[in-house]
C-alpha cells in the first residue's frame, strides 16, 4: 500500500540496519562464544526482520532458507509457506459441548499436525472435565480437571470443555506483546512470528484462556513424526524460549481445508467456517443454536463459540 | 557530603517550585491516563497482504454408509422362508444379541414387512438401506436441518472446496443410536513432570 | 578537551580507589564475586538448557525473577523519599545522604534490568524492543513503557551522581541551573517507574488478583517502606566504617517517614483484604490462596501472615518515638520492614496472581535451586556495584580522591 518512495526508504533503512546488526552480532557472538552456548548461532534468523515489515522478496528468502534447513534436518521434503489470508474471510470456530465426550483425539491430532514438542510435552488443546453438578454454579474454571484418566469416556455425570486459542477479536495477548511479535491477521487468526518473539511471556500472563504455551526446554519432534507441510506463522518447528499456540491450523485453513482437530473429532462436535459468509456452518450455528463464549465479561470477543447442538 | 550535594538555595528563579510541581502533576496524569487507552479494536496492524480471492466452494459429497453386516444381509436369506408376523413383540430367538435402544420403535416401524431388502417411510414409500437418512429424519427433523447445514455430524476435507459428509448410520447404530464410550487418549503431563531431563511421569508423587 | 582529561583521571582515580581497601573490604568484595560466579554458572546452565531449569511452567509463567524485579523497582523508586525533602524542601540533614540514596537507585535499577533479562526465553533478541532497530509495541505494551522509564530513570540518576561527584573531584562548583532541573525530573520519574511497573500487572484483566486499582498505590507505599529501610541500614554501616558523618537526626527522620509509609501500606492492604473477603466473588480465590491456601497447601499463607507480622511489628518500631530513637530497635524495624515488603511485593504478589491459573490449575511453584542461584548472582552484582560506587563517592566526599595538577 506504500508509495514507491516510502518503499525505497524502507529498504535503505533496512539495509543500514542490517549492516549495523551484523557488526553488533559478530561482536556479541565473540563475547558469547563461551562453551555450552547451545547450538550453532543462526545469524540469518537473528538478523531477520519482523514478518510484518518484510518485503515479499525477503519473505521468500526466509521461506526458502527454512525449507532447505528443515528438509536437511528431518531428511524429508519439507515446504514452509506463508500463504496469506483470503479476501472477505474471518474465521470462526464452533464446539458443541453437548456432544464432546472428552476423548482427546483432537489434542493428539493437533500435536501431530502442528509439530508440537513431544518431549518436553506441549499440547495446544486442553480438555477440561467438569462435574455436571458443579456446573449448576456456572462454569468455574477451578472445577475443571484436565488430568482425568478413565477407562472410557464420557464418564458418568461429567461434561467436557476443550480449550485452545480463542482468536479473540480484542486479544489481550497481542496488546501486551512488547515486540509486536504477535498480532491478529485480517482473517482473524492471532499469529506469532516465532523469529521475533523474545520469550518474555507477558502474553501468557495476559491470556485469559491459558492458550499460550512456552518452550521451557528444547522442543523435540522426531523426523518420523514431523509434518512437512508447514506455515511460517503456524506449525513450523519452534525454538527454545518462544511462545506458541493454536493458529486454527493456518497451514490448512488458508488453503481451504478444515483444521486437524475438527477432522479428528469422532462425534463431529467441532465446526469451522467463515464468519462473513451468511451460508457458512459457523453462521448457521450462531443463528440457530444457543451459543456462548468463555469469560465473556472480559470483553475479549473470542471467535471460538461453544454451543448446545 | 554536604560539600558536593547541591543546595537548592543556589538556584531558585521565581516560580521554580511551581514549575516542578506542574511537571510532576502532568507526569502523574499522563502515566495514570495510560490506563484509559482503549485496547479493544486492535490498533496494531497486520501485514499488507496482497488481495487473495476466496477459493471456489464445492457442494459437499455424501459418503456412502458403511457396508451392511454380512451376517444378516441380505435379510431375505432368512426371511424369505419365514411367514411375516406384523405383531409387535420382543424378539427372543433371533437378533437377540443386538442392542435395541431406540425409543419405543420396533423392527417394522422402519423395516418393510413385505420387502425385506427395503425400509419404509411413514407414508409407506419404500427406501433403500443406503438412503436410510430419509427415514431417520422423518422424526429427527431438527437434526436434518442441522445436518444439511453441516452443523450436525462431521464434515471433512475443505471448509472452502471439496468436502464430504456422512449419513446418520455412518456414526449411529440405527438400532442403538447413542454414542458408545471410547477409551480416551492419555492425559497431559502435570507441570511438575516436565523437567530439565524431559518428560517424567511421576504417578506416585500426586493425588 | 580539558573536561575529557579530567574525566580520564576521574575514571582512573575511581578504579584506583576501588582496588584499594581494608582486609574487610577485600573479604566483602571477594564474597560478592564468589556469589556472582555462582550466579553466572547457574545462568550458563539456564542459557544452554532453557528456562526449564527454573520451576516456572505454563500455569505459573512468571516467578522468582519477576518477583525480585517488582521488589527492586520499589527500592529504586524509594530514593525520592530522600530527594524530595532534600531538594524540594531543602532539609539539610538529608542533603548529606541523598547521593547515597541515588546510588542505591542506580544499583537497584541495574538489578531490575538483569532480573527481566534472565527471565527472557531469548535474551539475545532484546534488540527487537529497541526503537529504530526493532518494533517496540508502543504505546500499547506496558512492558515497553516500563523499559523506557526504567532506562530513563537509570540514566538520569547515574548522570546526576556522576556529575556531582565529578565536579567535586575536579574541585569545581556544580552548575545549579543545569543539574537542578535534572534532579527535579527524577522525582516524577521515580513515581513513574513504580506506577508503570504496577500497571504492567494491573492492566491484565485475565488476572483478577492484579486487576485492581489499589495495586499502584500499594506498590508505592510498600516501596517507600523497603527502600528507605534499606538505606537506613546502609547509612549505619557506612557510619561505622567511619568515613562519613551522618547525623542521627537524619536517621530518625527516615524512620519517621517509613512509619507514615508503612501505616499507609497496611491501610491499603486492609482495604484490599476487605474487598476480597467481605464481598467475596469467584475471583477472590486468589486472595484465599494467599491468606489461607487452597487445595491443601498453605505454605504461601504462612509467608503472607509472616509478612503481615513483620510489617506490623516494623510499624510499631518506627511509629513509637521511644522505640524509634533507639538505634538497635530502629535497625530491627528496618530488617522487619525489608523482609515484610520483600515477601509481600515479591512472591506474595506474583504467586497469588497466577495461582490458580486462568484454567483453574493449581501449580505449587517453589523456585528451583538454579533459579535461586541466578537470583543470588544478580543480587551479588547489584551489591558489588553499590559497594564500589559508594566507596568512590565516600573517598571523593572526604576529599581523599581529588584531581591533582600533574
Amino acid at each position: 500500500m506504500s508509495s514507491p518512495k516510502q518503499q525505497e526508504e524502507r529498504e535503505v533503512r533496512g539495509a543500514s540496519r542490517r549492516e549495523f546488526l551484523k557488526t553488533a552480532a559478530t561482536g556479541a557472538a565473540a563475547v558469547m562464544g563461551a562453551p555450552g552456548a547451545a547450538q550453532a548461532f543462526d545469524f540469518e534468523s537473528f538478523l531477520q526482520k519482523n514478518f510484518r515489515q518484510m518485503s515479499d522478496e525477503e519473505i521468500d528468502e526466509v521461506l526458502d532458507r527454512l525449507s532447505r534447513k528443515y528438509s536437511k534436518k528431518y531428511g524429508k521434503d519439507v515446504t514452509v509457506d506463508a500463504v496469506g489470508p483470503m479476501d472477505d474471510v474471518v474465521y470462526g470456530y464452533g464446539l458443541d459441548i453437548s456432544r464432546c465426550i472428552g476423548c482427546r483425539r483432537c489434542v493428539y491430532a493437533c500435536v501431530e499436525e502442528n509439530n508440537q514438542s513431544r518431549d518436553p510435552e506441549i499440547q495446544w488443546i486442553r480438555v477440561l472435565e467438569f462435574e455436571r453438578e458443579a456446573a449448576t454454579r456456572g462454569i468455574d474454571m477451578e472445577d475443571g480437571n484436565p488430568y482425568y484418566d478413565h477407562e472410557t469416556v464420557p464418564a458418568e455425570d461429567k461434561f467436557y470443555l476443550p480449550m485452545a486459542c480463542m482468536h479473540c477479536e480484542d486479544s489481550p495477548c497481542t496488546n501486551v506483546c512488547p515486540t509486536g511479535a504477535t498480532w491478529s491477521d485480517p482473517d482473524g487468526i492471532v499469529v506469532i512470528d516465532y523469529d521475533w518473539c523474545i520469550g518474555c511471556r507477558y502474553c501468557m500472563a495476559a491470556c485469559p484462556y491459558g492458550a499460550r504455551k512456552f518452550n521451557w526446554g528444547e522442543p523435540n519432534v522426531s523426523a518420523e513424526d514431523i509434518n512437512p507441510d508447514m506455515h511460517l506463522l503456524g506449525n513450523r518447528p519452534r525454538s527454545r524460549g518462544v511462545v506458541e499456540k493454536c493458529s486454527f491450523c493456518i497451514q490448512r485453513v488458508r488453503k481451504g481445508r478444515y483444521p486437524a482437530c475438527l477432522e479428528a473429532c469422532p462425534v463431529g462436535a467441532r465446526k469451522f467456517g467463515n464468519l462473513l459468509d451468511p451460508d457458512s456452518e459457523i453462521r448457521y450455528l450462531l443463528k440457530h443454536k444457543r451459543t456462548f463464549v468463555l469469560k465473556s465479561e472480559l470483553k475479549t470477543n473470542p471467535k471460538f463459540f461453544y454451543f448446545y447442538g | 557530603m554536604a560539600s558536593n550535594s547541591p543546595d537548592p538555595e543556589d538556584y531558585r528563579p521565581p516560580g521554580y517550585q511551581l514549575v516542578t510541581w506542574v511537571i510532576l502533576g502532568l507526569a502523574v496524569v499522563v502515566v495514570f491516563g495510560l490506563t484509559s487507552i482503549r485496547t479493544d479494536h486492535q490498533p496494531d496492524t497486520s501485514r499488507d497482504y496482497p488481495s487473495r480471492p476466496q477459493l471456489p466452494d464445492v457442494e459437499p459429497v455424501l459418503l456412502p454408509p458403511p457396508p451392511m453386516d454380512d451376517e444378516y444381509f441380505p435379510c431375505s436369506d432368512c426371511h424369505e422362508d419365514e411367514p411375516p408376523n406384523p405383531i409387535e413383540r420382543e424378539l427372543e430367538d433371533e437378533h437377540d444379541e443386538m442392542d435395541f435402544e431406540h425409543g419405543t420403535l420396533w423392527c417394522l416401524d422402519c423395516h418393510d414387512l413385505n420387502d425385506r431388502e427395503k425400509l419404509h417411510l411413514a407414508d409407506d414409500a419404500l427406501v433403500e438401506f443406503e438412503d436410510s437418512w430419509q427415514l431417520c429424519t422423518q422424526c429427527h427433523g431438527k437434526k436434518l436441518a442441522d445436518w444439511r447445514a453441516g452443523v450436525h455430524g462431521k464434515r471433512t476435507g475443505h471448509w472452502r472446496g471439496p468436502k464430504e459428509y456422512r449419513a446418520c448410520v455412518s456414526c449411529h447404530n440405527p438400532h442403538s443410536p447413542p454414542f458408545k464410550p471410547l477409551a480416551p487418549e492419555p492425559p497431559p503431563l502435570r507441570p511438575e513432570n516436565i523437567t530439565p531431563n524431559g518428560n517424567v511421569r511421576l504417578e506416585a508423587a500426586h493425588e | 578537551m580539558k573536561t575529557l582529561n579530567y574525566f580520564w583521571h576521574f575514571v582512573m582515580g575511581s578504579l584506583a580507589v576501588v582496588s584499594r581497601g581494608t582486609r574487610a573490604y577485600y573479604a566483602w568484595v571477594g564474597l560478592l564475586v564468589l556469589v556472582i560466579l555462582i550466579g553466572v554458572g547457574a545462568y550458563m546452565d539456564q542459557a544452554s538448557t532453557g528456562l526449564v531449569t527454573t520451576n516456572m511452567r505454563d500455569p505459573v509463567s512468571w516467578g522468582f525473577y519477576i518477583g525480585n524485579f517488582a521488589f527492586l523497582v520499589g527500592v529504586a523508586a524509594a530514593a525520592v523519599v530522600l530527594v524530595i525533602p532534600a531538594y524540594v524542601y531543602n532539609w539539610g540533614p538529608f542533603r548529606d545522604v541523598v547521593l547515597i540514596a541515588e546510588l542505591l537507585s542506580v544499583a537497584a535499577i541495574v538489578m531490575c534490568i538483569l532480573f527481566v533479562t534472565v527471565d527472557l526465553g531469548r535474551p539475545e533478541y532484546v534488540w527487537h524492543l529497541a526503537p529504530g532497530l526493532g518494533t517496540p509495541n508502543f504505546p500499547h505494551s506496558m512492558l515497553v513503557w516500563d523499559i523506557l522509564v526504567l532506562n530513563a530513570y537509570f540514566l538520569i540518576n547515574y548522570f546526576i551522581v556522576t556529575y556531582l561527584l565529578f565536579m567535586a573531584f575536579t574541585g569545581q562548583k556544580y552548575n545549579p541551573s543545569f543539574i537542578m532541573p535534572v534532579i527535579f525530573l527524577s522525582i516524577p520519574l521515580a513515581i513513574g517507574i513504580h506506577s508503570v511497573t504496577a500497571m504492567l500487572f494491573m492492566g491484565l484483566k485475565s488476572r483478577p488478583f492484579w486487576h485492581s486499582a489499589i495495586l499502584a498505590p500499594r506498590f508505592l507505599s510498600s516501596a517507600f517502606c523497603a527502600g528507605p529501610a534499606l538505606l537506613l541500614l546502609v547509612f549505619q554501616v557506612l557510619r561505622s566504617v567511619g568515613k562519613i558523618k551522618i547525623s542521627n537526626e537524619a536517621l530518625f527522620k527516615i524512620g519517621e517517614l517509613i512509619a507514615y509509609a508503612m501505616a499507609v501500606n497496611l491501610f491499603f492492604l486492609g482495604v484490599e483484604v476487605f474487598t476480597e473477603f467481605y464481598g467475596e466473588t469467584a475471583h477472590s480465590v486468589h486472595a484465599r490462596f494467599q491468606w489461607f491456601g487452597i487445595h491443601g497447601s498453605s505454605a504461601i499463607a504462612l509467608w503472607t501472615w509472616l509478612a503481615l507480622a513483620c510489617n506490623s511489628l516494623a510499624l510499631v518500631g518506627f511509629m513509637v518515638p521511644s522505640l524509634r530513637y533507639r538505634l538497635p530497635i530502629l535497625s530491627a524495624a528496618c530488617v522487619l520492614a525489608i523482609a515484610g515488603v520483600y515477601i509481600e511485593k515479591g512472591m506474595g504478589l506474583l504467586l497469588p496472581g497466577m495461582t490458580p491459573g486462568v484454567l483453574g490449575e493449581v501449580y505449587h511453584y517453589i523456585p528451583s535451586l538454579n533459579e535461586v542461584m541466578v537470583a543470588a548472582g544478580i543480587w551479588g552484582i547489584g551489591v558489588l556495584l553499590f559497594t564500589l560506587m559508594v566507596k568512590v563517592a565516600m573517598e571523593i566526599t572526604v576529599g581523599k580522591m581529588r584531581y591533582e595538577q600533574p
